[in-house]
């Protein structure tokens, strides 16, 4: 039993850590994959410590989990100890179940709540900036706050009564009474809901996602908005130095409680051996008054433990380092912020020698105009998560990187400004005329583009024959069912149906919308998965064969294949085109220096460090004309990248997506989940109606459900009156 | 008989008193209020701005049922595997030495204070056709097991992440049990099933249903998890209602919140309710 005990602990904690393991293993790796090894090195964590944007969030997650867990933990004590005197059954009870109401409720519904409540206050009190470092910390104390009141409570009633009355019996005032004595008394419950808070706070991700602003993000943020593109391994580098401190902290902490141990064992023997010295003694004379008093001294020696005492004092510790970190910021960062929300991984951010664009426009700004600017970089993950933020009016930012499809949204609904070209000189001589009176944006008023690109379909050269290859058929070819990747969102992927049947895929029709839907059914028992990140691992691997995704991530996919893989890659008739630009939104703060920036943008140096690193087609001149640039990127990369007798803005307008209006929106979005849950199509006629009977079924649930609980609490109290 | 002093505290000083006003106060505002506006959304129409129920018959069609069905099934399956692989270790552990105790429940929190994201993106790497585990197998001879993409893969996921959610509060009433119970059970001629059954179990069940809560509520609701390792057809609800907020269709974002939570609320004051836990019966820890 013993051996199958020690057996079945280690296999549940080597599965607990295994995940941990590899995150550590390909925190190591070489090349740029979280999926295929290809040697040791460190390089990553020398680009961790280069990083500004990870040291950033990270700093940010580390304030927010300081000041988060100090708020709570004073709030929830001093909480608790209202609650253990409160005497009224009728507020107390209620009071602990709203208490619990953050536990009990998913963390989903928690954030949503708070989102709705921090708009609306926000709207009410006409501020620019609804969401902010505030809100969060508002949310982070919320959350944590049941867990400090959980673990104090029980710490309170297992005082002795007695204790506070001794205290102020003994002419304590109610405050010394508590600071002095019961303080003591409940530390450990206090210090576990402080590192409880903390670490909660610290890992959190939902409440966070949805009730961040513009000039806070915090590292689970970061890390989700960098879904777009892949997961690097610097993430990793930066997890495993935070694994290996946490493990050393505790470790230190767990060492020193056991010498504490032991000492205190070693203090009760030799406390025994004097007593039965003094036994002895006793026999032959009286006790000496100085044993008496070292007696008392022993026995009432008992503080706290060391290793609180050294948890207290590391957490102190934290606390004034970045305390003096943020006074340190406030002071020193009096300059101009410029914020910048952009995709994830959509900048040259200075890794691997590559120039660090912000840095450099920030270094410009200062030489030129002898003011101080600091760009502050914020990143989403999808032009719907843009909407989202920007639509509620939550957030302010002064540069935005949006799609086409959503410039006309956000154009249309007024959220854009005009530009001022009279600050954007660069913009005359080195956009061309294909990148120019573009639909959703014909007078060329609100937008610069940035990168544009190409669906095109990756496949395996080993795996693949040659002359399935060519069009969109392939992702529909029976030879390689279960090897097939497929868009994790509902427009790109009856994008692919559509481009394959020839469709508009900005039609209003119902009927081709079904259609799309019946073609995606068919490929459904084909496909290994649906992915948006993970294709880069997927595909790097050889994990799946098969897949439709933009040419320049295909670059970076080539660029990290595993020995065995063979990627290639080409664009089918018809496909989706795209063109993400520059915008300013009417709620930025700074439209000048937004330009400004703008403008540097588009300057040789850094647009092509861009290019180089976004590894997207550029529609600046001054990118694709540049000899360095072709030579950098290889010939066979630019050939992807630039098809030759490409006619750009022909094609364009019959395969962008446009915005669909809203019915057709919620009818694509309804299409997708019938997609995602399986139902068929053929049973058309049993979904138009909602099921009512359901409806009253579960209201009659919850009546009966809420008169049972009341009869039986009757009945309880009935029994306990008469026992 | 002996004078026993009357209950004192009857006078409560003014600390006392007052102590849990701010937090009263706190929580109206954050926690009551917000979930008025969720109500508030969930009961108004998108365009008009009008009451409505439509939204929430929405959730009783036929697609979010089964969306909805799924979900549950999951979330149990994760919720009784977790219990199933959680309560022995927990148990086990309360045989151990005190030292080796606490630095078992070191190496158990440790993994919760790594980001879950990364944690699930590890297990992505982990799992794969031409991961770790399928390489390894490969190499005894034994074909690729599909798991990524799958129900099983987002099962894991939960069980993976939530798992310590388990192990924790089971563990924490376990260790405050009074030994001599166990004793006094075999003593009496129970045997060592007997004595699990009929002493163990039933003392340990607060810590069992608030680890049930804690890994079920998570599970039910997460989106990330079926993003990430869920195949074609693994929607969960959370996705659904992430989906929605990423739509800024904010009225049914609410409306599916807001029945997910009557939901919760209803089922968890059932378990809450025979278990008879005393208020925070079994914390965390």
């Amino acid at each position: 039993m013993k051996r199958f005990s020690k057996f079945y602990i280690g296999l549940i904690l080597f599965l607990l850590f295994a995940p941990i393991l590899v995150m550590i293993f390909f925190s190591f790796n070489e090349g740029k994959s979280t999926a295929v090894f290809t040697g040791f090195s460190l390089r990553w964590y020398v680009e961790l410590f280069k990083n500004g944007e990870i040291l950033n969030a990270l700093k940010n997650s580390l304030i927010l989990a300081v000041c988060s867990s100090i708020i709570a933990t004073v709030l929830g004590t001093a909480a608790a100890l209202g609650i253990h005197h409160m005497k009224n059954k009728y507020v107390r009870q209620p009071l602990m179940t709203v208490t619990n109401i953050p536990i009990m409720n998913p963390e989903i519904i928690t954030g949503i709540s708070m989102m709705f409540l921090f708009v609306f206050v926000g709207g009410m009190l006409g501020l620019t900036t609804k969401l902010n470092f505030w809100t969060m910390l508002i949310a982070h104390v919320t959350f944590s706050l049941p867990y400090v009141i959980l673990n104090v409570l029980p710490k309170f009633k297992q005082m002795p009564k007695a204790l506070p009355e001794a205290a102020m019996d003994l002419g304590c005032t109610p405050l010394q009474s508590f600071f002095k004595v019961q303080l003591p008394a409940i530390m450990p419950g206090v210090v576990t809901g402080l590192i409880m808070s903390f670490t909660l706070s610290l890992d959190d991700f939902v409440i966070s996602y949805f009730t961040s602003g513009t000039d806070f993000q915090t590292l689970p943020i970061l890390i989700y908005s960098m879904t777009k593109k892949s997961v690097k391994p610097t993430i990793y580098a930066l997890s495993t130095i935070v694994f290996v401190l946490i493990l050393v902290l505790l470790l230190i902490s767990n060492r020193e409680r056991s010498t504490y141990e032991r000492l205190e064992a070693k203090k009760i023997k030799a406390e025994k051996k004097r007593k039965d010295a003094i036994k002895q003694a006793k026999k032959s004379k009286q006790v000496s008054e100085t044993d008496k008093i070292k007696k008392v001294r022993t026995s009432t020696n008992r503080g706290l433990p060391s290793h609180i005492k050294s948890a207290i004092a590391l957490v102190c510790a934290l606390a004034i380092i970045i305390t003096f970190c943020v006074v340190l910021s406030v002071f020193s960062e009096k300059t101009v912020v410029l914020n910048v929300y952009n995709w994830g991984e959509y900048i040259s951010d200075g890794s691997e020698g590559s120039l660090d664009v912000n840095t450099a426009f920030e270094d410009y700004y200062y030489q030129t105009y002898g003011t101080r600017v600091k760009v502050n970089y914020v990143t989403y993950t999808s032009n719907e998560d843009l909407y989202a933020k920007l639509s509620t009016g939550a957030v302010s930012y002064d540069i935005i990187v949006p799609s086409d499809y959503m410039i006309a949204r956000l154009a249309s609904e007024g959220l854009l400004q005009k530009l001022d070209f009279e600050n954007i000189p660069n913009y005359e001589e080195c956009i061309t005329d294909d990148f120019r009176g573009l639909y959703y944006d014909p007078n060329n008023e609100y937008s610069v583009p940035y990168t544009y690109g190409m669906v095109g379909v990756i496949y395996d050269a080993n795996v693949v024959d040659e002359e399935d290859t060519g069009d969109w058929d392939l992702l529909w070819n029976p030879k390689y069912s279960g090897n097939i990747l497929q868009f994790n969102n509902a427009r790109d992927a009856f994008g692919t149906s559509f481009y394959r049947l020839g469709l508009n895929v900005n039609t209003t029709d119902k009927q081709a919308w079904n259609s799309g839907l019946e073609e995606l059914q068919k490929q459904k028992p084909l496909l290994k998965k649906l992915v948006m990140d993970e294709i880069f691992n997927m595909m790097e691997s050889g994990e799946a064969s098969i897949a439709s995704y933009y040419a320049g991530d295909y670059l970076t996919m080539v660029d990290n294949q595993a020995a065995n893989v063979d990627l290639q890659f080409y664009y089918p008739e018809n496909t989706n085109l795209f063109v993400d630009e520059m915008c300013i939104p009417t709620c930025a703060q700074n439209k000048e220096l937004a330009e400004e920036y703008i403008n540097f943008m588009l300057s040789e140096e850094p647009a092509i460090a861009n290019a180089e690193y976004i590894c997207y087609a550029s529609p600046n001149s001054l990118v694709y004309n540049n000899e360095t640039y072709k030579e950098d990127m290889g010939e066979d990369a630019i050939e992807v990248l630039y098809p030759e007798n490409f006619d750009f803005s022909e094609k364009y307008d019959s395969n962008c997506y446009k915005d669909l209006d809203t019915e057709t929106k919620e009818y694509l979005n309804s299409l997708w989940e019938k997609f995602k849950t399986g139902v068929a199509t053929d049973e058309e006629e049993q979904e138009e109606q909602p099921i009512w009977p359901a409806l009253i079924v579960f209201v009659a649930a919850i009546v009966v459900v809420t008169v049972m609980i009341i009869v039986i609490q009757k009945k309880k109290i009935k029994r306990s009156k008469i026992s | 008989m002996t004078g026993v002093p009357p209950k004192s505290n009857k006078s409560r000083s003014l600390l006392q008193r007052y102590a849990a006003a701010p937090h009263i106060v706190w929580s109206v505002l954050f926690i009551i209020v917000p979930l008025i506006f969720v109500a508030y959304y969930a009961f108004t129409d998108v365009s008009t701005g009008e009451f409505t129920f439509a939204n929430i018959a929405t959730f009783f069609t036929k697609d979010y049922l089964l969306i909805f069905g799924k979900s549950v099934k999951l979330a149990v399956i994760a919720t009784v595997i977790c219990l199933l692989l959680g309560y022995p270790i927990a148990y086990f552990m309360t045989t151990c030495k005190p030292k080796t105790q606490r630095i078992l429940m070191i190496l158990i929190m440790l993994p919760m204070w790594m980001n879950f994201l990364i944690r699930t993106y590890a297990l992505m790497t982990l799992l794969q056709d031409t991961g770790i585990i399928n390489t390894f197998l490969n190499s005894m001879g034994i074909d690729t097991i599909h798991i990524i993409g799958t129900e099983g893969a987002v099962v894991i996921g939960m069980v993976y992440d939530y798992l310590p959610y388990m192990i924790l509060p089971i563990y924490s009433v376990m260790s405050k049990m009074d030994k001599s119970y166990v004793e006094a059970a075999s003593d009496l001629g129970c045997n060592g099933f007997g004595v699990l059954r009929k002493v163990i179990f039933p003392l340990s069940l607060s810590g069992v249903i608030s680890g049930i809560t804690m890994v079920f509520v998570p599970s039910i609701s997460t989106f990330y998890i079926s993003q990430k390792l869920g195949g074609v057809d693994t929607l969960l609800i959370g996705d659904v209602i992430e989906q929605h907020y990423t739509a800024a269709n904010y009225n049914m974002t609410a409306s599916l919140s807001f029945v997910l939570m009557m939901i919760l609320i209803v089922g968890l004051a059932i378990v809450n309710h025979y278990t008879d836990s005393d208020e925070g019966g079994g914390m965390l820890i």
